[in-house]
This record gives structure tokens, sequence and C-alpha cells, in this order.
């Protein structure tokens, strides 16, 4: 298809035809770059304009002031701007609060600080940049002829880069960090990382595309070049496309450019930009998620299927969560033993000088379930948020096999294999059941390949009982299936710990039961786990050992039956006139 | 029927079927010859682009009315470049390779006119502009600029400005230069920093802004500190404006204040811009519309913009270079007869053409002639040409508060 359209100058159309579908290419490459970290991960940018200008001043300076022949400047042109976006990126994605309309507006902000500059030194200084002598080598018949074949290559590039991303574990990774990030990071996604690679790569096609644009319009001005309308045509053909589809951008920009196009006849231009401009609204106001957005779920019959009964898939960094046990033969259970496999020492948390972990220790051993208990207030959610990495200790240190987890991202320590679920489910809204627990399966502690996670990722859904939702998303399930998908997504990760935060609240009497059965089972394949509870009938049923925290405080540790005898344990919940 | 009766019927009968012959022969008919271009229609150029449109219209329309161009009608083929140069380019491209149009008319403005002409090169065509600010990037041998500012305004404008002070009552003897950083606006702003120089004003200010500022608190602070006897402000639109505002609160009045490029209705409204100075190549008043073609292209750009709703509808600078654009183009084809671009080129290269503006050559570097600008002030709420004075308007001077 590539050669095929590169190959129309060689059917010598008029001119005007390539002009026309360079400018369509144009817009594709520049949507599609766009959309590789903002409509992926979610980071809407209105930066793009900075980065296209920078492509477009780097091709325009070498060629013009340095001599520098023209296809050489435009890998130039797409390293500065991959420099500058990964520069940036570099400070701002270390920032947790600006994510959203900050990171728009920040990036809105480099546009003007990048212009100011440009316009204020010997980049530019005011007169504009003037590319009519610079040398195009030809292919085919004209110079147009080669504009229109790099806009060709450049938009091909652009599209075949977002449709391999999206599809690779990066791609994976970033749509997790759009629907929510900080549950990505835990789940095992190292989203810094990710993100920085996605606006690096998002940079430098939009710098390659400013660097052919260049030539194309012949006199380059900060004016122009720095203006509102990339970024806000780029989000605009974007979101109507449907910016989490590698393909949406490429037809929202077509759809664009050509209705943008079909009214420049004098008589109509004004009637013209209206209609152009209605049309857009009604395709957003009726197709908020883009004219992809209708076709970008996963449907069951696209889908790995899940393996046989009884084999063994679960890969190496778990161990312990095997299928073994589910035929019956049960040779996989196991219990408690005293070998500490989490050892928490003297841990510290405080918030704005609260106090929410006042130095605990403990330890939970291989292999038992370990009832963690207190008062609301009492730290136990801080205890598992600094366990899982969300948030990093003032103090402290938490051992694995004698390895401190205290400062370590949570990705690091989601693929040590310590996986958690949320009080409040936490699913990514946008995702199915399926690609909710494949991502938990590639990013966990057992990184499995896509196929082998969403094997075993079907394998977890039927477990906890949602096989036949494998293709619903989080939105359409209830609490308690919100709550089992939450499990099938901690375990699909291999885990070695699991911190079930919580997983009985708001649920049913037998509900309740089943969730209680579904936590044995966990055991008997041999997880260790870490069960935050209220419910105490619950927490003496099913665990091994009992901690309690209050204040931020252990207060108690022992058997379940003998700790919630203790009268600090009933005056931390009770008061002490109880106790 | 009376011998004297059959005698004025026969009289009568001639008397119309010589009129029907000569209405006839004035009417233009075959092939229209087609005339292709943009204008800035929609966009943030929009406003002023709206004054070339009907410049262009009302041209079409006079022409249509005569004998057309080689006694066949012509056809403006118009389309709405967007305000962007590179939709300008497209649009150009397809004018000359699927419209095929006979002749290339410019966009508006510098930007547009910058890609419109390297299509026109590349299909060896000839392209006749109006707006275009920055000579020396003009480089193709077959465009032809109508706003007459020369090859060099940067210095042959200052030069007039700085004569015209030199011959009032109180010639300055600082300046204070303040210019955006727009691109045709800046190189006239430095151009001016020179001449004053050389001619030996004192520099009390200068100070560069980006366009679009807003914000002219700061500027004005400076300029007020710097009190200098002539303040040059490279503004273009309502940047003038802007910094007069910003000058007011500071209760502070410029003594001599010129603005490059400004919106000449707000400016010569308000009530700050008394006495402002700015540049021109046509003005509604004598003596440009001394020549009838003038006076009834004035008279009909003011119904057309007051029925367009145009908040400002005086024929001045845009109005006249746009008009003169086709004149121009009129009397090569006229004069050579032929519609060809290398022939239409070479006659203009070597012919001078009379014009709304005056006359203008292309015999000059990039096909530049004379600097045809004039000084013009706010008097009473109008602009009047007020230098040189064989242009000024009838009793009006340079008058220096």
């Amino acid at each position: 298809m590539g050669l095929a359209l590169a190959a129309i100058p060689a059917l010598r159309p008029p001119a005007f035809v390539e002009s026309f579908l360079y400018l369509v290419f144009h817009w594709i490459a520049l949507a599609t770059s766009w959309t590789i970290l903002s409509g992926f991960s979610g980071y809407f940018s209105f930066g793009h304009g900075a980065f296209f200008g920078a492509g477009m001043y780097t091709a325009a300076t070498l060629a013009v002031t340095f001599g520098v022949p023209f296809l050489w400047t435009l890998p130039a042109a797409g390293v500065v701007a991959a420099l500058l976006g990964v520069g940036i990126g570099a400070v701002v994605f270390r920032v947790r609060r600006l994510r959203g309309e900050l990171f728009a507006l920040l990036t809105l902000a480099v546009t003007f600080v990048l212009a100011t500059i440009v316009l204020n030194t010997r980049i530019d200084g005011g007169p504009g940049v003037f590319l009519a002598a610079v040398a195009i080598p030809r292919i085919f018949a004209s110079a147009a002829s080669t504009i229109y074949v790099m806009g060709v290559a450049v938009a091909l590039a652009a599209v075949g880069a977002a449709w391999i991303v999206q599809g690779a574990r990066l791609g994976r990774g970033l749509f997790a960090i759009a629907d929510d990030e900080d549950v990505a990071e835990v789940l095992g996604v190292p989203t810094y990382r990710f993100k920085l690679v996605a606006f690096g790569l998002s940079c430098f096609l939009a710098g390659v595309v400013g660097g052919i644009h260049a030539i194309f319009v012949t006199y380059v001005t900060v004016a122009e070049t720095f203006s509102i309308t990339v970024p806000l045509y780029v989000v605009l053909m974007s979101v109507l496309g449907g910016a989490r589809h590698w393909l949406g951008p490429a037809v929202g920009a077509t759809f664009v450019t050509v209705l943008t196009y079909a009214f420049v006849g004098g008589e109509w231009a004004v009637v013209g930009r209206a209609v152009v401009g209605l049309t857009l609204i009604a395709v957003i106001l009726f197709l908020p998620q883009g004219l992809f957005g209708l076709i970008g779920r996963r449907r069951p019959g696209r889908s790995v299927p899940a393996p046989p009964a009884g084999e063994r898939t679960v890969a190496a960094g778990s161990g312990l969560l095997s299928e073994a046990a589910t035929d019956g033969s049960a040779t996989a259970q196991r219990g408690p033993t005293s070998r500490p496999l989490v050892r928490c020492e003297g841990v510290r948390k405080a918030f704005h000088g609260v106090q929410a972990l006042a130095g605990v220790d403990f330890e939970i051993r291989e292999g038992e379930i370990l009832g963690l208990v207190g008062p609301n207030g009492s730290g136990k959610s801080t205890l598992v948020n600094v366990i899982s990495g969300y948030y990093r200790p003032d103090a402290g240190r938490i051992l694995l096999d004698g390895r401190d987890l205290a400062h370590q991202p949570g990705h690091r320590i989601a693929g040590l294999g310590i996986a958690r679920t949320y009080q409040i489910p936490r699913p990514f809204p946008r995702l199915t059941l399926l690609d909710n627990v494949t991502l938990a399966g590639m990013f966990g502690g057992a990184a499995l390949d896509g196929g082998q996670a969403e094997r075993e990722a079907r394998r977890w859904l039927d477990f906890v009982g949602l096989a036949d939702r494998a293709s619903a998303l989080p939105t359409e399930l209830n609490l308690h299936q919100r709550k089992f998908l939450e499990l099938a997504r901690a375990l699909a990760s291999g885990p070695r710990l699991v911190l079930l935060d919580e997983v009985l609240s708001g649920l049913t009497p037998a509900e309740i039961g089943e969730a209680l059965a579904l936590v044995r089972e966990i055991r008997r394949r041999g997880a260790t786990i870490l069960f935050i509870e209220h419910i105490m009938r619950a927490v003496v049923d099913l665990t091994d050992r009992v901690v309690v925290l209050n204040h931020g405080q252990l207060i108690a540790e022992g058997r379940p039956r003998d700790v919630i005898r203790q009268p600090e344990v009933v005056a931390a919940y009770l008061g002490k006139a109880y106790a | 029927m009376t011998l004297r009766h059959r005698g004025f019927l026969s009289a009568t009968a001639g008397m119309l079927v010589l009129a029907l012959v000569a209405s006839t022969s004035a009417a233009p008919s075959g092939q229209p010859i087609r005339v292709g271009g943009t204008l800035a229609l929609t966009g943030p150029l929009a406003a002023t682009s709206l004054v070339h449109k009907i410049a262009g219209e009302i041209f079409v329309e006079q022409l249509n009315k005569k004998n057309g161009l080689l006694g066949r009608p012509v056809e403006w083929v118009l389309l709405d470049d967007q305000s962007k140069p590179d939709l300008a380019r497209t649009l150009y491209e397809k004018l000359i390779t699927v419209d095929k149009v006979d002749l290339l008319i410019g966009p508006y403005a510098t930007g547009a006119i910058m890609s419109a002409m390297a299509v026109a090169q590349r299909h060896d065509k000839a392209l006749f502009h109006h707006t275009f600010g920055i000579p020396h990037l003009a480089k193709y041998e077959r465009q032809f600029p109508t706003w007459a500012i020369g090859p060099e305004p940067a210095r042959t404008f200052p030069n007039l400005l700085f004569d015209a002070l030199a011959a009032s009552a109180k010639p300055p003897k600082t300046v204070a230069i303040v210019t955006s950083k727009f691109p045709s606006v800046h190189f006239m702003s430095v151009g001016a920093r020179e001449v004053a120089a050389k001619r030996g004003l004192r520099e009390a200010l200068y100070l560069e802004f980006e366009f679009g500022n807003r914000d002219f608190g700061a500027i004005a602070a400076r300029v007020r500190d710097a009190n200098p006897d002539f303040l040059w402000m490279g503004a273009i639109g309502l940047e003038g404006n802007g910094l007069l505002e910003a000058l007011k609160k500071l209760d502070y009045t410029p003594k001599i204040h010129f603005y490059l490029y400004p919106a000449p209705g707000p400016l010569a409204l308000a009530p700050e811009g008394k006495y402002a100075l700015s540049t021109t190549v046509f003005e509604e008043h004598p003596p440009f519309t001394a020549s009838p073609v003038a006076a009834e292209y004035v008279k009909l750009f003011r119904e057309r913009a007051a029925k367009a709703g145009m908040p400002y509808q005086s024929a001045d600078t845009q109005a006249g270079s746009s008009y003169a654009a086709w004149q121009i183009m009129e009397a090569a084809v006229t004069a050579t007869k032929s519609l060809d671009d290398k022939t239409l080129a070479q006659w203009l290269r070597s012919n001078r053409v009379d014009t709304i503006i005056g006359k203008v050559r292309f015999d000059g570097p990039n096909n530049y002639g004379d600097d045809l600008s004039k000084i013009k002030q706010v008097q009473d709420g109008k602009w009047v040409v007020v230098w040189p004075k064989e242009f000024a308007a009838p009793g009006a001077r340079l008058i220096v508060p």
C-alpha cells in the first residue's frame, strides 16, 4: 500500500493532487504521532506545535544557515524534537500532580516558551526563514513529488509505529496508564519509562513532519509555526477518529482535511466553515470515543482461548499459584510456614504532620493468611500502599527475601511478586475484563508474553466465575463481580504475596461466603495472603495469624481468637470502657 | 404614413440598429478568461481580506461592463485559503493544474504570497500580488508586486519620514523605536533605527516585543521614561492602539508618533490617535481621486464596504494596492494582447503602468521599482496625506504638536 501511494507521482497526476494528498498525509502523520502519547496514555498534550515547530526550525536552520542537504536535516529535526520532548517528560512525568489539564497547560506553555526563544535568538530573530533556495532531491518528475513522497513516508511510519505500539507491551501499558496510572504502576507497568518512550517517539515523528513541512511552505515564521492551530487540529482529528486506536487519528485527519478542503470556493467559504464546525460538533457529541470507539472493544471470538484444564502455564516468577489444584488433585496444597516472606522493620509514614505509620514491625510468613485489622484510620491501607510501592515510607525497611523494597518503584515491587486489590475496586474502566487481567499477567511477577498472559487471564476469570464476561467492560459488573475481577487480576500476576484490602466490604452474606471460599482456594494453591478486613468473624475463620494496628502502631499480634480478646484490641475498637 | 413619418421611423430604426451593434461590440464574448487566486475569506486574516475581495469584485464587474479582457469576459476563480499558507500553496496548485486558470492574482498576506509565489515559480506562471511586505524575499522574476514600496523600503521609507519631520515646525532630536517582531514590520523598524542614527537623531529607546502581545503597560512605561521627541511604533493591526491606551493610563501623550501598519479605522477614531502618522500609497482624497477611475472606485468601494458591514469603509493602502494589481494585469494583457506569462512578464519589466496609486514599474531588483509611499496623519478623525507636499490633501500639512 505504501509503495502504491508513493508511486502516485509516476502516474503524473496534476501537481495539485500531490499537494492536496501531501496535506492529508501531513495531518495523518501529525495526528497519529500525537496519539502515541496523548491518545494511548491519556496525557493530552497541547504542545504538539512546539515539537512540530522544533522540527520545522531545525530543518530550516540546518538547510539555510548551514547548507546541510535537506534530507539529512529530517532525522536531525526528529532527534531535536525528541530530545526536547524527553527532556520535558523526564521532569514532568516525575511529578504525580502534573496530569490531566495541568499537563495540557504545561505543554501549551512549552510552545509559547519555545516560540519566544526562537523569535528572540538567531534561529529566527523576527524575519522568518526562507527556504526557496534549498535544493530538494527529485524523485519522479518534480520536487513537489519528492515532498509528497516524504509526506507519505512519514505518515506510514507514524501509523505503522502507532500500530506496533498499540499491539506491544508499550501500548498495553499506555492504555492502563490512561485509565488509572497509579494502579498500572502497582500492577507492574513501568509508567515513567513507558511515558517517556511514547513521548520521545511522538515528538520524533512530529519533528520529522515539521521538517518536511518547512520545505512545503517555503517560508517559516514563528507566528505561523507555533500557532494554536497545530495542537487544536491534531487533538480534534484524533478525538474524531478515535484517539485510542492506531488508525483513528488517520481517519480523523483524512475526514477533517477533506471536509476543510471541500469548502474553499469563494462563495461558500463562510458557510462551509460553519458546516465543518457543526459536523465536527455532531460527531463528537454522538461519538465521544471517535469513529473507532465503535469498534474498539475486543470481541471474544478474536481472543486466545483458555488452555485446557490441568495444563500448567504459570511462568517462573510466580512459582506458587498454579493450575495444579483445580483438577482436584490438590498436590500443591500448602499451609503456613515459619519462614518470613516479607518483614517490615520500623516502617514510618506521615502525611502533612499526621503520623499514619509510626514505626511498624511485623512479618508475613510464607504460605500463611495474615489478618491485618484495626479501626478506621489505623493505617492499614497506608501500610498496604507502602508495601505495594504506591507510597514511599519516610523510614524503615520492607524486606522481601532480604531485599529492601522501601524505595523501589511500584512496578518493580509488582515484578518481585507482590500483588494487591483495592478496597474500592479500581479496574481499568475502558479495558475489557480479559484485558484487565491479561495486563496483570504481562507486567506482574509472571511477566508472560501476550498470548500466555491472555490464556492465564481466561483461566483466572474462570476461577472467579467471570469467564463468560471476558469481553465486558468493568462498568457492566456489579460490586462483588468487580471485587472478583480484582482478585483475578491480582492472581494473574503470579504473586508470591497477595494484599487483599477489604475484599469483603459491601458484599452480601452469600457473596462473602463465596469470596472466602475463593481466598481459601488461593491460599491452597500456595500464595501468601495479607488479609485486611473489618469483618472480624471472617478474619477469625480465615486467617492463621492476625496483627492489629491502631494509630499507626502495632498493638497486637498472634492467633486470631487470642488477639481479639486482648484488652488493647478491644479498647481500640470499642473504647477503653469496654476493655 | 407620411414621408416625414417614414423618415423618422427609418432614422429611429437605424439608430436602434447602431445602438445594438455598438452594444454588441462592447460586451465581451467568448470563453471567459479565468483569473485564479485565493484570499483568507475565513480565519484570522479574513477581515482585511474582505477589502481585497471587494476590490477584486469591483474591478472584474467594471471590466466585464466594458469589453472584458481581449474582448472576452473575465471570471475570477476565488478560493478560500483559510488564512493558512500551506493551504494557499495547495490551492494555487489546484488553480494552475486542475482549474487551469489563465492568470494568477495573489493571496493576502506575506506568508500566503510566499507560498503562492513558489507554486507560480514551479509552473512558470506570472503572479500579480498586492500586499507583499518583504521585497528582498521576492526572488521570482515573474512576480509583480503592486504595493509599491521599492526594493529597499527599510532605507527609503524611513528617509521619507525623517525628511517630512525635518521639514516640520519641530524637527525631532530624539527617537524611540518600539517594534513588533512580525517579519514584515521588524525589518522596517531595524531600517528606521539605522536611518535615524545616520541622520543624527539620538536613540532614546529601542524595544522589541512579540507579535500578539496584548499587554503594553511595561512598554508604555519605558516610552514615557524615555520621553522621545518622536516615537516610531513598528505596529501591525491593533498593536498601536494597545500602546496608546497604555500610555494614556500613564497620563503620557507622545509628542510625534508614527505607526507602521496600523488598523486604520480604530487608530483614526481613537482620541489618543490624534496626529498619529502612518504610511500609505492611496487615500480617498485628491490628488489620488483626481482621476475618474479612482473617484469611481472609491465611491463603489465605500458602498460595498458598507453593504458588507465593514466598520471602516475608507479605501486606503490595502484597497488601493488591490485595485492596482488588477489594473496592472489588465494593462499587460491589453498591451501585449496575450495571456502568455512570459510575454506578460517581459512587457511589465520594460513598461510603466498607470494605476490609481501612481505609475508603477518593475525593472528594479526583485521587480520592485519606485517607493511610492506617502506619509499620512490623523487629522479631525480622518487620515490625510501630509507628505510629500504634492500629494497632501487639499489644505493639509504635517501638524507637529
